[in-house]
């Protein structure tokens, strides 16, 4: 490589021997880009860890913002979907209509209008239709056996939102259909007629069956189609009370029925009631409006028990997002408290006995914290919590830039404190003096994963006094930090020394107060480090600590 | 640590390591670089771009000669190699006759430091400057100095002729060195 008359002129052995002399100190940012390059798993965390901060940002701010559909009527809406779908593939309206459940009995003729009217008998294509909204179909002549027709409807009639004025006339005259309409709910009557496919029957033959006995009630008195229609209810209730409450009432009703009308309502098909039937129906309306009246308890047990919107009981989890502005300062620990005394980590400064603390002269700045937790109530006033909180604190150093490099060595303690080795690279910011005067910042980027506690001291549902506690493993994201040199005399910077996964303790105190969906909540916090900011290695402990004001807003979480 | 730990540190990927490692051997290692830059800010984008290559291939030293000669051949090539991106640089190599330097000439004999010496190096053209530096300072054959920039042998061997001239030229009117006359005396007083 070398040509072998190199070295024989002097001249070129001169500018060698010089230019080897000189040296230069990079600045900061070269060390960083390579050490950046060569750890590129840090990179992949940080953007991991960023990616789910946001993603979680995002969606709880979406939520505060737009807030999902209340679970009461999700509930609602997925149950009358899934019957919906076991019976009919169209729709199936969420809320449930008010409907009021009329009866009139004729000897003529009996009418039900619905929401959307039907006329039996007008065709089977149309009864078979599901998705005939708004077709008035009315009923004529309607002759319903009642087992089938319950056992259909058994499956359609829902609970009504308001209790059913069933009323009983007694007439022998016709009664117009349109003056004295039944009005059922809207799902019934198409139940009822796309029943007629689930019993195995078809749909014509479901209308004949109705029409035949509505036929037959015209020359009755007419409690056939009161206990038809009577029966509908029960069986209504029945459902609603997902078959549990109404066998009893149901059994009653067929019986009364029955007793009404002197026997099976199929019977009746085949024979005219007779006049002594008639009179013995009207000699028992008082034990029908007997049987209105268990209708009517019934019909509120079972509104009470299915319909209201459950009030007192209260959500369990929570979402909760804080911001805290911070004060930061640190401890420094670690110094030769006297002689003959072993300090374990003491650094090594001959000219400068004691404690780094007395070297220095460092002064608080402001950071913040931000994050979001999931709360979960264990019982009244204590609740559990976990979740992410990036963390921005700094401090503020005073000390002397200088042009001149020098050297800055940093011992290397073992995990005994014995000083085993030393880092050695070149500052130019003094501790005791220098050109000029400069405040530099130390910089520390946390992201951590609280997990504790708040527990309701005061208060009542509305304004609360709280108090809390948490701890928060903790991984530091990034630093622009300045350490202290063995002898005090510097500050240099030695990323690798510093401590990646640390340990943090928070207490905190805050009030809240209740607007609307949301609860705001506001008080003083108080975080520590635990461990060092440094490795075991480096003989100074630093533990960072933030006097913090937190405010936030918990919202329930579906 | 000694350099043995560092080296055994820094094939564990060892972050402390690693920056024992860069800051034992990065001031001499970029005042390498500032010889061969336009200018500071190249110089340690070429130190860092250097380095990273010095950790990722730290696998293949085989302790068979000084570490800080492996890396500083790679600091080199690394040198060279974002010079030739330049398309200036690759017409400087072909000039024979470089434009005289303007140097002003200093009032007071300095005593030769050696900032002042790599800074008059840099006054040079940079195709003078690369190849003087290649030869002079760091060791390389003509031979390799044409292979490592594309050009003919003859061509580095005329270019680092007129570099030396240009430089020892420049040294004597900053009063850096003496005058031929004075030369010998002047040698032996400076050591």
């Amino acid at each position: 490589m070398k040509e072998s008359n190199f070295y024989s002129d002097e001249f070129e052995q001169l500018i060698r021997e010089k230019t080897e002399q000189y040296k230069m100190y990079p600045s900061e940012k070269v060390w960083k880009g390579v050490h950046n390059s060569l750890h590129t798993k840090r990179k992949w965390f940080i953007g991991t860890m960023a990616f789910l901060v946001g993603g979680i940002l995002f969606f709880a701010g979406r939520e505060l913002i737009n807030p999902s559909v209340h679970p009461v009527l999700a509930t609602k809406a997925l149950a009358a979907s899934d019957s919906g779908a076991a019976l009919s593939k169209t729709p199936v309206p969420a809320v449930i209509r008010r409907s009021a459940l009329t009866a009139y009995h004729s000897t003529n003729n009996a009418t039900a209008i619905t929401g959307r009217d039907i006329s039996a008998g007008t065709g089977n294509e149309e009864a078979q239709d599901q998705s005939y909204k708004g077709i008035t179909i009315t009923l004529s002549h309607l002759v319903i056996s009642q087992p089938d027709l319950s056992e259909f409807l058994s499956h359609a009639v829902r609970l009504p939102d308001e209790a059913p004025a069933l009323t009983v006339i007694a007439s022998k005259g016709n009664i117009s259909a349109d003056a004295v309409p039944a009005k059922v709910s809207e799902d019934a009557l198409a139940h009822n007629i796309h029943g007629a496919g689930e019993t195995g029957q078809k749909p014509g033959e479901t209308e004949r069956t109705v029409a035949a006995e509505l036929a037959d009630a015209d020359a009755s008195d007419g409690l056939n189609a009161r206990s038809v229609l009577e029966s509908l209810s029960e069986k209504g209730v029945q459902e609603a009370r997902n078959s549990r409450l109404g066998h009893n009432l149901l059994a009653r009703t067929r019986s009364a029925s029955s007793t009404v009308s002197g026997g099976k309502v199929s019977d009746l098909s085949e024979s005219r009631v007779s006049d002594s039937a008639a009179i013995s129906a009207n000699a028992s309306a008082t034990s029908i409006a007997e049987a209105s009246d268990r209708e009517r308890l019934t019909w509120l047990h079972d509104y009470a028990m299915y319909t209201l919107p459950s009030t007192a009981r209260q959500p369990r989890t929570y979402l909760q997002l804080t911001l805290s502005p911070t004060i930061n300062y640190r401890t420094l620990s670690g110094g030769d408290d006297g002689p003959g005394k072993f300090v374990p980590q003491a650094p090594v400064s001959p000219l400068h006995p004691g404690d780094a603390q007395r070297y220095v002269d460092h002064s608080p700045a402001i950071g913040f914290q931000v994050g979001g937790s999931v709360l979960y109530r264990v019982t009244r006033n204590l609740s559990i919590k976990g979740g992410l909180q990036f963390n921005f604190s700094q401090y503020k150093i005073r000390a002397y830039a200088s042009n001149s490099p020098q050297q800055a060595t940093i011992a290397l303690s073992s995990y005994y404190g014995y000083i085993i080795d030393s880092l050695t690279s070149y500052t130019r910011v003094g501790n005791f003096g220098g050109r000029t005067q400069q405040t530099y910042s130390n910089d520390y980027y946390q992201l951590s994963a609280p997990v504790g506690f708040e527990l309701r001291v005061l208060g009542n549902e509305r304004l609360q006094f709280n108090i809390g506690a948490t701890i928060q493993p903790s991984y530091l994201l990034n630093t622009n930090s300045y350490m202290l040199t063995s002898d005090y005399t510097g500050y240099t910077k030695e990323p690798s020394l510093f401590r990646r996964w640390n340990f943090s303790g928070g207490l905190e105190a805050f009030l809240t107060y209740k607007v609307g969906g949301v609860r705001l909540q506001a008080g003083p916090e108080f975080r520590y480090q635990l461990l060092s900011t440094y490795t075991t290695q480096y003989p100074i402990n630093e533990n960072l600590k933030g006097y913090g004001f937190k405010i936030g807003i918990v919202k329930e979480l579906p | 640590m000694t350099e043995e730990a560092i080296l055994q540190g820094c094939l564990k990927n060892e972050a402390a390591a690693q920056r024992e490692l860069y800051n034992r051997y990065s001031p001499k290692m970029l005042a390498v670089c500032y010889r061969f830059a336009h200018n500071r800010e190249d110089a340690e984008d070429m130190l860092q771009e250097g380095f990273i290559k010095v950790f990722s291939q730290i696998h293949t030293f085989q302790n068979k000669g000084a570490f800080e000669g492996w890396i500083r051949r790679i600091i080199v090539h690394t040198c060279i190699n974002n010079l030739k991106k330049n398309k200036r640089f690759n017409e400087s190599l072909d000039i024979v006759h470089a434009h005289g330097v303007q140097v002003r000439e200093e009032s007071v004999p300095s005593i030769v430091q050696a900032k002042q010496v790599v800074e008059c190096i840099r006054l040079l053209p940079i195709g003078y400057r690369t190849v003087l530096n290649l030869y002079a300072i760091e060791g390389y054959s003509h031979k390799e100095i044409a292979d490592m920039l594309d050009i003919e042998e003859s061509t580095s061997r005329s270019q680092y002729t007129r570099a030396k001239q240009m430089l020892e030229d420049i040294l004597i009117r900053k009063k850096i060195l003496p005058k031929p006359r004075e030369k010998s005396e002047w040698l032996v007083a400076i050591r």
